[in-house]
């Protein structure tokens, strides 16, 4: 019996995944102890979130332009015992806000990255900057030395700001996770990736501004006129350098150029969250430990207890917190690949599945080296 | 208590140790709740404590006269090994530039390594390696020379494998630990011959025991070539200069310090020994010849290096090289100049190419581009340092070159090539690299290039501000080590036209550079010939192959043949014939799951049956 | 005093051998640990007693035994045997307390224990031949059994091996003690009374040739030393600790002791060839030590190497290098019986000891890196770098005999050198890299792992930086030895101008 409207199951490596989104489920298994991880990670990491985008756009708003900001992590409320506790180290490690602010930054792509290219930017920037720096001789010579040096940094401060901007969104989104978590209103995998999906629905045009304040007068940086929207422009940039590409750990690859281990083509970079081995996470040149770090000190009580059972105790808490961060990683990239899909995956139109099922091949082509074996393993 | 930092000046080494165990619990990891910073906090106070010690100390030491501090710290039989530490300028003077160099590159670290886990760690290796480093600059027993040249092998050991689950890391940390370790065991073996022929240990008595020394030439040829070892090692000299090529998987705030000052440690205890090398003129020709070849060699591998911190590294074995020569002539106060100008520039050099591979995660030079107008503290200071390098602008080099050529020392034509030919082929590889990183249309890689945060930028331009300030000592102070010029022969010919020979070739070298063709992304000449020397050199003179098929393969092969020698031969001949015979069959095929009393019972009776045996025997023998 | 050191862990012994089963094994752990902790005050106690400008033997004591053998219970103590009781009693209180807290019979297991105790250090007290032989051998009982029942697979025949290799060792040293009592015609096994007997050149180098062998294979040198690496890779942690850290220097102290001190004429004329032998063993073990892939087998191996240098030094005979000698004993005692104790906890923790299986143990999280880092720390202390002390008794050693053995010195050297070649490549396989996936698994490490090595440690680095605690106890005392039987310090001028003599 030949049925033609019915699509042939996909010869895909990865086809277990597709046949998986196709039918509705998630790139993370569903079961009850997933959700469980997925949702008490990504409270702690809404948390996290939270502060680093508080602190992002803090510095992008009150440190502009300033070449000694000290108190930059402080969020302007300095005072001594935030200062002991600030050396104590003792505190929120936003070095890793900063470096997953300059990965996207250099990576570049959408919208933002090919607007602060523009004249346009390039005039607000120097506005800003002849306001910041008036009667300041020496820094306005050196920029005139220099003419890139100011822009790059006022272009580096936008991405602080749109960054800041996008976490929010997130971090607001895996609170309400939750508070739904915690009423019982979350039961699956699938369940969690629609939730996430509806936030970045919801907020998919939010538009992304940035303007600061220069001696009493607004300067905006990036204006609402340049048309830069919370989904296709800070959202697909940020999935795309950290969790596909990200930046390669100095404790594991070798930047040796005659090594030839990091690729010619930033494109071909697969150092993000969905590939990096959460083994040696806590060991020497491994970034994501600071974000690990972060997190271990808002992990909810049921979660914790999950982690205390583990052979080592809580030894090992971090590289069993990157395990279980990296599952819900995969749970936001499902909803990332449902929301950009050309038409809804639980569709029955014969032509629509084609093309869907060539959309989802496309991903997991990516995919295939990433660590989505491991986690449903 | 006006000299209350001068009489302790010998308390500066201990700054850094007193860091580094302070580090402690973080570095070990008892402390894991909150972060690892504060040890890096504490090791740079008490970095920034040693500095303001010896700083004190230092001016203090002005028109003092030099003294010895004994410390008795060994004594058996007539053996006296005493730990002595030099009072003068020279000394703290070098302790100085120790202390300040790892003070700036602990700060630098504190932004380079912002998100590595394992910071105090790093920074009390840092502190530890500062010790043994500070240690050297006023040590005056060749004995505790060697034993803080061991101690800057085990840390740089540790500091090479921070990042100890990369892989690479792991065999350059191995080969750079072995690499020294060869040359200091040779030195040990010269020391302990030293010490054997009746010399005291102190480089003060040396210089006094060599002008009665009871050896002849054939055994001093010997030590000095023994002697000679642990300073090849350590300066990363042609045979064994390769490790410093492959350290370059470390992190390059320790790249700083290796490249400036721990380099010139091995140098500066070989300008020490150089009465010993007076003794022995094949010594000297030998010590020469390293230097040589070392500076051309690695000079013309620096060139074909893609990778941004060998190009660089290179050409520190290359400097160091010339240092080799200058002590090879006997010409200390040179080799103590070169030492210092080079430290500050190479200093300079690799804090800039560390805020490069910071801000693009790469270092192959040729996927790089057009960051000079982004990045103004980076591209001043590695102008600053290149040009402080290269005699060619009126700085570091330049001046020290001048002071070499101002007819105080012995200059021959073949020196003066030398020179020429390896300030040329320097000025080439740095306005080479230079092109292909600051200049051009920026690539991909380099398109997002934000200047550096404070905590490196800082240290970048005080140390570009030194740079500049620099020339002033070889201007000032060009006799360091002996107290009147040793020459006046200013108006020879050769040393007329020196100058302006060695500025040529620095402005050769600039041409060549300016003009060569570049190759970028991962290009490979197409040229067969060409392609072979770009090989060639870029693969170091595939030194690294012919060490694998000489020295390891041979420990390899004879361990693998011991070991079967081991099992089969010896094993089996001593068990076979020797016992197994004796004890033939089950007699001694014990069950151990059985009454163990049983058994104390069986062997202490006969082990007693085993004496009385004996016993009866040798009274038999006596009645 | 001293025969309290025999006495009490003796009467122990028998008193745990006999012990209630009511008692578990941790409990029999905590009562030995006590003993062996009284032992180790003692010991401290006799050592701020001992007066080291004093030649000679002190704290002596005399029992006339059996009369008609010419058996006495003679104790002393004198500078070469203090270190080395000290070393004993320490190394039995850390080997005691990082036992198995579950381990199957503990009362015979720590009776054992203690008996080996009371063998050795009787061993070192002993002031006539005979009963040091009776020590000698008592010690090897208790020693069969601990790697016959508490042993690795092949436990029976490494423990075979070992009695079988050790009780060749006892007859002939025997042989050699009944031959110089022969040839010397003594009334007694006394030990001074012995030394100043005059016994010809050509009666002293059989008997001393006996005596080598003998003590050789305890010690042990190549070609005797096939039992040693079976019998390490087969004993438990703590037993491997106390066979490397003390055992082992049961021969080269009778070496010093019995050799230098009996046959002083034929083991300088023999010492030019012991030099070469020492070389040989050492070049051999270093070389052996490479090629193995389990890491009880290089540590193994590498006492091999190390323990040559204390034939290398011993047979210099010099004041120095007697010093050297003692230096080394104690260094090595430390060094082996922490990396053994090290690789215990490797072997307890990831169930394997080889190099190709084990990866990137430092890993923070997961792996082991405080092991890790105080293993490091013990290789570079094998490897003699400065600051441990593995450094100044190697430097001592070479600085001593190379005016004499210049080039079976040289080669010594450069078996140190390789020391740093076995031991970096199996830390590197073992502690670099990426964690091996086939050892993720590993359960937590305690303190109680932790806290023997760190108390080893601390003695590797302050013996290191002050050697004058450790030599203090010697010096004077070997001086006055050497003026009665050994050479002076010899430079080699001095050496030069002998010659021309």
């Amino acid at each position: 019996m030949l049925s033609a409207d019915k699509i042939q199951p996909s010869k895909h490596p990865l086809a277990e995944y597709v046949h998986r989104l196709e039918s509705g489920e998630a790139l993370l298994k569903d079961s009850p102890e997933n959700v469980l991880e997925v949702v008490g990670i990504l409270k702690s990491y809404g948390i996290v979130l939270d502060a680093y985008s508080r602190n992002l756009i803090y510095i992008s708003k009150n440190q502009f332009l300033v070449f000694f900001p000290f108190f930059k992590y402080f969020n302007g409320d300095v005072n001594f015992q935030k200062l002991f506790r600030h050396w104590w180290h003792d505190r929120i490690n936003f070095e890793y806000a900063e470096y997953c602010m300059k990965a996207m930054f250099w990576h570049g792509g959408g919208g933002l990255d090919s607007y602060v290219d523009t004249p346009e930017f390039k005039q607000l920037a120097e506005a800003a900057i002849q306001a910041k720096f008036k009667n300041n001789i020496f820094i306005l010579g050196l920029h005139k030395l220099f003419p890139e040096f100011l822009p790059e940094q006022v272009r580096m401060m936008s991405y602080y700001s749109a960054l800041g901007q996008f976490w929010r969104v997130m971090s607001d989104m895996f609170m309400s996770l939750s508070d739904r978590y915690d009423r019982g209103e979350i039961k699956t995998i699938p369940q969690v990736v629609q939730h996430i999906l509806d936030g970045l629905v919801a907020d998919a045009s939010k538009p992304i501004t940035y303007a600061v304040k220069i001696k009493g007068k607004t300067y905006d940086i990036l204006p609402k006129s340049a048309g830069l929207t919370f989904l296709m422009d800070t959202a697909v940039p940020y999935v795309e350098a950290v969790f596909f590409r990200g930046t390669p750990f100095p404790g594991t690859i070798s930047y040796n150029a005659q090594a030839y281990q990091i690729p010619l083509y930033q494109s071909d970079f697969t150092y993000g969250a969905l590939y990096a081995d959460p083994l040696p996470i806590g060991g020497a040149g491994i970034p994501p430990t600071q974000l690990m770090q972060d997190m271990r000190h808002f992990i909810p009580e049921y979660l914790h207890a999950v982690f205390r059972k583990s052979k080592r105790n809580e030894d090992d808490l971090r590289v069993q917190i990157c395990q279980t961060f990296q599952k819900s990683m995969f749970c936001v990239t499902t909803a990332a690949i449902k929301g950009l899909a050309p038409y809804p995956l639980e569709t029955t139109d014969l032509e629509q599945q084609q093309a869907n099922r060539q959309y989802l091949e496309t991903w997991m082509n990516r995919l295939i080296t990433s660590r989505v074996e491991n986690v449903n393993g | 208590m006006n000299d209350f930092f001068l009489q302790t000046f010998w308390f500066v080494p201990f700054y850094g140790l007193i860091g580094a165990a302070l580090t402690l619990p973080w570095s070990s990891g008892t402390i894991r709740r909150t972060g690892p910073r504060p040890g890096a906090y504490i090791n740079l106070l008490m970095t920034f404590l040693a500095f303001v010690h010896g700083t004190v100390a230092f001016w203090q030491s002005w028109g003092q006269p030099t003294h010895q501090l004994v410390f008795h710290w060994f004594q058996a039989a007539d053996l006296d090994l005493s730990l002595t530490v030099e009072l003068s300028p020279v000394s703290l003077g070098a302790m100085e530039l120790v202390t300040g160099i790892c003070l700036l590159a602990q700060i630098y670290g504190l932004g380079y390594l912002e998100k590595d886990w394992a910071l105090a760690r790093f920074y009390g290796l840092m502190g530890f390696f500062e010790a043994a480093l500070s240690g050297i600059a006023i040590s005056d027993s060749l004995f505790l020379s060697y034993a803080l040249l061991e101690m800057m092998t085990l840390s740089t050991y540790l500091l090479v494998g921070f990042w100890y689950a990369q892989p690479l890391v792991v065999k350059a940390a191995k080969d750079a630990f072995l690499t020294k370790r060869v040359g200091d065991l040779i030195l040990l073996m010269g020391i302990v011959a030293l010490s054997s022929y009746g010399a005291g240990l102190d480089f003060s008595e040396l210089e006094t025991w060599v002008e009665t020394a009871p050896i002849s030439t054939w055994t001093a040829t010997w030590i000095g070539l023994a002697l000679i070892a642990g300073p090849t090692g350590k300066c990363a000299q042609f045979p064994l200069n390769l490790w410093l090529d492959e350290a370059m998987e470390g992190p390059n705030p320790a790249g700083i310090i290796r490249n400036s000052v721990v380099v010139s440690m091995g140098a500066y205890v070989l300008i020490k020994l150089e009465p010993i090398f007076t003794l022995s003129p094949i010594a000297s020709t030998v010590l020469i010849a390293i230097g040589s070849v070392t500076a051309v060699g690695a000079s013309l591998m620096a060139i074909a290096q893609i990778d941004i911190k060998r190009a660089l590294s290179h050409s520190t074995s290359a400097y160091l090289g010339l240092v080799f020569v200058a002590v090879g002539l006997g010409h200390v106060d040179i080799a103590f100049l070169l030492l210092f100008a080079h430290a500050i520039g190479k200093a300079l050099m690799f804090m800039s190419i560390g805020s490069i591979i910071l801000t693009t995660s790469n270092q192959n030079i040729t996927e790089m581009g057009g960051l000079w107008s982004r990045m103004p503290a980076t591209t001043t200071a590695f102008v600053v340092g290149g040009a402080s390098l290269v005699a060619f602008l009126p700085m570091g080099i330049f001046w020290t070159m001048q002071r070499w050529m101002s007819g105080s020392w012995e200059i021959s034509g073949g020196l003066l090539a030398l020179l020429m030919l390896v300030n040329a082929l320097t000025a080439l590889n740095f306005t080479r690299v230079f092109r292909l990183v600051f200049l051009g249309d920026p690539h991909p890689k380099t398109r997002r290039t934000p200047e550096v945060a404070w905590p490196m930028a800082v240290p970048m331009v005080a140390l570009t501000v030194v740079a500049v300030l620099v020339p002033a000592v070889p201007i000032r102070w060009s006799l360091w080590l002996s107290p009147i010029a040793p020459l006046e022969n200013a108006d020879l010919p050769l040393i007329r036209v020196a100058m302006p020979l060695l500025v040529l070739s620095g402005v050769v070298g600039c041409t060549i550079g300016a003009k060569l063709q570049l190759r970028r992304f991962w290009a490979r000449p197409s040229d067969r010939t060409q392609r072979f020397f770009q090989d060639l050199l870029a693969y170091d003179f595939y030194i690294e192959r012919v060490y694998e098929l000489t020295v390891v393969w041979l420990v390899v092969t004879s361990s693998k043949l011991t070991s079967w020698f081991d099992r089969y031969v010896v094993d089996g001949a001593v068990n076979f014939v020797g016992l197994a015979t004796l004890f033939s069959g089950q007699a001694l095929k014990y069950n151990v799951s059985g009454q163990s009393q049983f058994y104390v019972l069986t062997i202490l009776a006969g082990a007693g049956v085993l004496v009385l045996v004996a016993m009866g025997w040798l009274f038999g023998l006596q009645w | 005093m001293l025969s309290a050191l025999i006495w009490i862990p003796f009467i122990a012994a028998v008193l745990i051998g006999f012990g209630p089963r009511s008692l578990d094994s941790r409990q029999y752990r905590s009562i030995s640990t006590i003993v062996s902790s009284i032992l180790l005050v003692l010991t401290i106690a006799i050592a701020v007693q001992f007066d080291p400008s004093q030649p000679g033997m002190q704290f002596t004591e005399f029992v006339p035994w059996v009369d008609w053998l010419g058996l006495n219970y003679q104790l002393g103590l004198d500078g070469l045997s203090l270190p080395l009781l000290f070393l004993n009693s320490l190394l039995t209180v850390i080997a005691i307390a990082s036992s198995s807290p579950t381990l199957d019979r503990p009362r015979f297991y720590y009776a054992l224990i203690l008996l080996l105790n009371v063998g050795v250090t009787g061993a070192f007290l002993a002031q006539d031949l005979l009963l040091f032989f009776l020590f000698y051998e008592l010690e090897i009982i208790p020693l069969y059994f601990l790697i016959a029942i508490w042993g690795g697979q092949r436990r029976g025949y490494a423990a075979t091996k070992f009695l079988i290799y050790t009780a060749v060792s006892g007859i002939l040293i025997l042989i050699a003690f009944l031959g110089v009592v022969w040839v010397a015609g003594t009334e007694s096994f006394d030990y001074e009374q012995l030394r100043s007997a005059a016994i010809p050149l050509k009666t002293q180098l059989p008997l001393l040739i006996v005596l080598l062998i003998g003590f050789g294979i305890k010690v042990p040198f190549f070609p005797f030393h096939t039992w040693l690496p079976d019998a390490h890779v087969e004993a438990s942690t703590p037993v491997s600790m106390l066979l490397a850290g003390v055992l082992l220097k049961l021969g080269t102290y009778g070496l010093l002791r019995f050799g230098i001190g009996l046959f002083l004429e034929a083991w300088a004329y023999l010492a030019p060839w012991l030099a070469i032998w020492a070389a040989v063993s050492a070049l051999y073990g270093a070389s052996c030590a490479i090629a193995q892939q389990d890491m009880k087998k290089v540590v193994a191996y590498s006492s091999i190497a190390h323990m040559a240098f204390v034939l290398l030094a011993a047979a210099a005979t010099t004041r120095l290098s007697l010093l050297a000698a003692v230096c080394q004993m104690v260094s090595h005692g430390l060094i082996s019986a922490l990396l053994f104790f090290l690789v215990g906890i490797v072997y307890k923790k990831a169930k394997t000891r080889d190099v190709n299986q084990l990866r990137g143990l430092l890993n923070p999280e997961r792996g082991l890196p405080w092991i890790g880092s105080l293993m490091i720390l013990g290789a570079m202390a094998s490897a003699g770098i400065p600051g441990m002390v593995g450094f100044i008794a190697e430097f001592l050693i070479f600085r001593s005999s190379f005016p004499l053995f210049p080039i079976p010195t040289l080669l010594c050297m450069v078996g140190t050198g390789l020391t740093a070649v076995y031991f970096l490549l199996m830390i590197n396989k073992v502690f670099f890299g990426r964690l091996s996936d086939a050892v993720t698994d590993l359960p937590p490490v305690r303190w109680g792992d932790r806290i023997p090595a760190i108390v080893l440690s601390l003695f590797i680095i302050v013996l290191g930086i002050v050697p004058n605690w450790m030599s203090r106890w010697s010096e004077p005392q070997i001086a006055s030895l050497v003026t009665d039987y050994g050479r002076p310090h010899v430079s080699v001028n001095e050496r030069v101008s002998m010659t021309r003599d």
